[in-house]
């Protein structure tokens, strides 16, 4: 791993994960606009969230907390994972 | 026309109990079937256990060659049909056999075969233009699901409407409620009617792990099957097969044939929500459940036990229950409901007809099988679970639920003798 | 079948078809009618080493323009079909949101042989080569026989009954057949068919063992039933959705009936015992003319189920002469499904689409690529065959053993008192 930079997760990575993983278009611009909102704004249902968090897992080669599930906001999901990977997760 | 259905013969495969005297010792005491995984090496994977079928086909009359061309839950479902035909003492060859149907569900069908040759013909996982000559020769028994019924119609020599239905895990609710449709509507005198599923294999293990549905209670396997607690993660794997001999109510009685129950009443409908997901409020559930008992003549309140889907997901027991007070209303607090899946696992689409099977054994017994492993409350689940301990109770019409990926809600009411109406 | 559900007649008024001949019934009628063939050599990847040379591959199916991305990454190509077909026959009946009383009135059903064989695959792959973590959330949802029906009601909103017969081919009439019981016990629309796409690499595999599947290399020749040249049968992917409605529903809302749905018969002669399915097929089509009330002599066509196995191609003429009399020398019979292949649970429900269209044009299309039979039939070949048609008879035979006959009335039909 090099440095923490890499390990953060942007608003960009995640509107690609959600197209990518769960078939959802969303323009990082407005994702971020609307980041407040609930998942089901950009129409992401809970097997995508988790499709989502599988592939991060797999790219960062760690766990994720499983409160990431649960997160009901692009937001909260960011924070918690940047939160998570920054501490080694 | 709508002619009455009788329950005359019935089955079971089931982890812990083939045959039915074992499945209702098991049941009636309330024992668990669950255990970590045996059928192959579950390393890896975030669920590692479930309810595992001790079957030695030799045992139950499979012979070589029977083994070879029939995948497993093929095999279950032929011995269910066999103890059910027995146990209806039906000779098929004095019925007319263009009278006599067939509908068997499955799920999954011959994923567990699918995979098994996958793994040759692909070199484990490494080419996507795999070598057919690796592939066994019944492979394409595996690849059709229409086998399973086609397997069970053959071996008992029947010749009318025979179908397999995959309605994922409602199939084996659904299974029942076509044939008796094709009996009550005129169609067959005789149906097999039952379900069968062995999805104990990787991918099946691995693609309920991706979406977190199985439970990961690895450290206490015979415990981990908790429907309604407070404490519930997730529903166990099972497999397993039941049977059931439907039958004309009069075609039974001019045989002089013992009917066990009848079936009253039968629908479903789809929820339109989400492939995997379930609302709060259950309100197709309830639907299912309304028009089951329309069709019986029967109210909510005529209901004396609930057999539930009680998968033991959080959403599912919820939405369960929910769905059970709308359509019972007041009375639903006062009605035994309780899943045997706490005993032996999710069989997927075979838990459906090993669930009508139990409730035409609590009929004939008068005894509520419990919900093994139920301690602690759930506020949102705040129905009479029958914890732990066999219940006996005057039992005259009982409903069994089952709600499917896919959005099946289906529901089915059988009326035993003491309800029977004239 | 009683007065009472009798008053319920199960009109067709929309068809939506995903075939090797193109998408959507226009193009499909266009090349059906000219007696035009699809079969070509298998072009997936993959696939290229495999003994299967010839199928009839559904091309030119742009699925990221006819359906959201949130359902393409949850589903295989056999949904894609099913729910573009859905749509498409949806559109044809000029069915929309505003036509839906309630959605408890509308169901769908429909019929499957072979899963979600492709995602199945790649998902299997996953497994085996990198680990059960890779195994992706949607497989759970995407490989079994239910996917299409789920998807269909949720992307609709459809509350109605719903149900899946994973059938062989016989299972796609059987569908239409629950989905007719449905409307006469009350439910006002139902959205039924199938669809197939049996043509990943594994999936191929999977089908190599049937000894009626044709190895022929030659698209001209690999699939010609009811001739001495007859080698077994072509797959195909595709298949049709239907939209089938209660008839008073139907006209409340304006749509005309295109066809009754009256009868139907199913029976059971063990697996690959082709010989036995003559009895099999007859007794079916005995049990779909009665329901339907029709007299042997009322059927003006016969869409064959055209195995294109000696015995069992035997074993159909001799049905239709042991079921029909006298009239089973007399009746054209014709197969078009030798131009597009078969679709195992979806060949059937495309040949009833076929019938209504051909009923409407008053038209019989020909058998593509036969010429002349061995068989004491009328088959239609070479070139369409004008005439009034009224009644169809449509048969199906499944690989395990299952045979079928369903009886189409042009219009609506009249009840009897």
């Amino acid at each position: 791993m090099t440095d923490q930079v890499d390990h953060q997760v942007t608003i960009e990575d995640l509107a690609e994960l959600m197209k990518r993983s769960a078939g959802v278009s969303v323009d990082p611009l407005i994702l971020e606009e609307e980041a407040g909102s609930g998942w089901d704004t950009f129409g992401l249902d809970s097997l995508g969230l988790l499709g989502i968090v599988a592939e991060l897992e797999k790219r960062h080669g760690t766990g994720l907390p499983e409160q990431m599930e649960r997160c009901t906001t692009p937001e909260e999901f960011l924070a918690v994972v940047n939160g998570a990977l920054a501490k080694g997760a | 026309m709508n002619r009455r259905v009788a329950v005359t013969g019935v089955g079971v495969v089931a982890p812990g109990g083939i045959g039915i005297p074992q499945f209702w010792d098991l049941l009636s005491n309330g024992r668990t079937a669950t255990r970590r995984i045996s059928l192959f090496d579950p390393v890896g994977l975030r669920s590692q256990i479930a309810a595992e079928c001790d079957f030695e086909p030799s045992a139950h009359g499979l012979d070589h060659e029977t083994t070879q061309r029939c995948d497993r839950y093929v095999q279950f479902a032929l011995v269910a049909a066999t103890e059910a035909v027995r146990d209806a003492e039906l000779d098929l060859e004095r019925t007319d056999p263009w009278r006599a149907g067939a509908s068997l569900g499955s799920a999954v069908g011959g994923t567990t075969r699918l995979e098994h040759d996958y793994v040759l013909v692909s070199a484990n996982g490494a080419r996507w233009d795999v070598d057919e000559r690796r592939a066994e020769p019944s492979l394409h028994r595996a690849f059709t699901p229409s086998t399973l019924a086609s397997a069970v119609a053959e071996e008992f020599g029947v010749h009318g409407p025979v179908q397999t239905v995959s309605t994922g895990c409602t199939s084996g609710l659904d299974a029942v409620g076509y044939a008796y449709h094709s009996i009550s509507e005129g169609r067959v005198d005789v149906c097999l009617a039952g379900a069968a599923d062995s999805p104990i294999s990787p991918i099946t293990m691995a693609c309920f792990d991706a979406i977190k549905a199985t439970s990961p209670n690895n450290d206490d396997a015979a415990h981990a099957s908790r429907p309604f607690d407070a404490h519930r993660d997730g529903f166990v794997m099972g497999e397993g097969a039941a049977v059931l001999v439907l039958e004309e109510l009069e075609h039974a009685r001019a045989r002089g044939a013992r009917a066990y129950c009848e079936i009253a009443g039968y629908a479903t409908y789809g929820n339109a929500y989400h492939m995997t997901g379930l609302t709060k409020e259950g309100l197709e559930m309830s639907r299912a459940i309304d028009g089951a008992l329309a069709q019986a003549r029967l109210d909510g309140r005529d209901i004396d036990y609930v057999n539930a889907h009680g998968s033991g997901t959080k959403q599912n027991d919820r939405h369960e229950t929910a769905a059970v007070k709308r359509s019972l209303g007041e009375h639903a607090y006062a009605t035994p409901m309780s899943s045997i899946k706490s005993m032996v696992g999710h069989s997927l689409g075979a838990i459906g007809s090993i669930e009508v099977a139990a409730c035409v054994l609590a009929l004939s017994h008068q005894v509520i099988p419990p919900t093994a492993n139920y301690e602690t409350p759930d506020p949102e689940c705040d129905l009479d679970y029958v914890p732990r301990v066999a219940r006996e109770r005057s039992l005259r019409h009982v409903l069994s639920v089952g709600s499917g990926f896919g959005g099946f809600q289906s529901a089915v009411v059988l009326t035993g003798p003491e309800g029977r109406r004239q | 079948m009683s007065s009472q559900s009798r008053r319920r007649n199960a009109v067709v008024t929309g068809l939506g078809v995903v075939t090797p001949h193109g998408i959507g019934t226009d193009v499909f009628w266009k090349t059906v009618k000219e007696g035009g063939s699809s079969l070509a050599p298998v072009g997936k990847e993959g696939c290229e080493h495999l003994p299967l040379r010839i199928a009839g591959e559904v091309r030119d199916f742009d699925a990221d323009a006819l359906i959201e991305g949130t359902f393409l990454v949850q589903t295989d190509r056999f949904t894609h079909f099913a729910m573009a077909a859905a749509q498409l026959a949806l559109n044809d009946a000029g069915f929309g949101r505003a036509d839906i009383d309630s959605p408890y009135s509308v169901g769908v059903f429909t019929a499957a042989s072979s899963g979600g064989g492709e995602f199945g695959q790649r998902e299997l792959q996953k497994l085996w080569g990198q680990g059960p973590r890779h195994v992706g959330p949607y497989q759970s949802i995407a490989w079994f026989y239910a996917a299409s029906t789920g998807q269909i009601s949720i992307r609709n909103g459809f509350k109605g009954p719903c149900g899946v017969v994973a059938g062989d081919e016989a299972g796609g009439l059987d569908a239409l057949a629950h989905a007719t019981q449905a409307v006469r016990r009350g439910t006002d629309t139902v959205v039924v068919g199938a669809t197939e796409a049996p043509l990943a690499p594994y999936s191929i595999v999977c089908q190599l063992a049937y000894p009626e599947l044709s190895r022929s290399d030659d698209p001209q020749r690999a699939y010609r039933p009811f001739t001495t040249a007859a080698c077994g049968f072509v797959p195909a992917e595709g298949g049709a959705m239907l939209v089938v409605e209660e008839e008073r529903a139907a006209r409340e809302r304006g749509a005309e009936p295109r066809a009754t749905v009256t009868g139907h018969g199913a029976t059971f002669t063990g697996a690959s015992r082709w010989e036995d399915s003559r009895a099999g097929l007859a007794r079916a089509i005995s049990t779909a003319l009665a329901e339907a009330d029709c007299r042997p002599e009322d059927v003006d066509v016969v869409f064959a189920d055209a195995l294109g196995v000696p015995e069992a191609d035997q074993a159909e003429a001799l049905a239709l002469t042991d079921a029909l009399g006298p009239h089973a020398r007399r009746v054209p019979v014709t197969a078009p499904k030798t131009g597009t292949g078969r679709a195992y649970c979806a060949a059937p429900v495309l040949d009833v689409a076929t019938a209504v269209l051909a009923m409407e044009y008053g038209v019989i299309p020909p058998t593509p690529n036969v010429f002349d039979t061995c068989h004491h039939i009328d088959l239609v070949v070479g070139r369409a065959r004008p005439t009034e048609l009224r009644t169809a008879l449509v048969l199906s035979r499944g690989l395990m053993g299952f045979n079928s006959a369903l009886v189409l009335r042009q219009g609506s039909v009249p009840s009897p008192e």
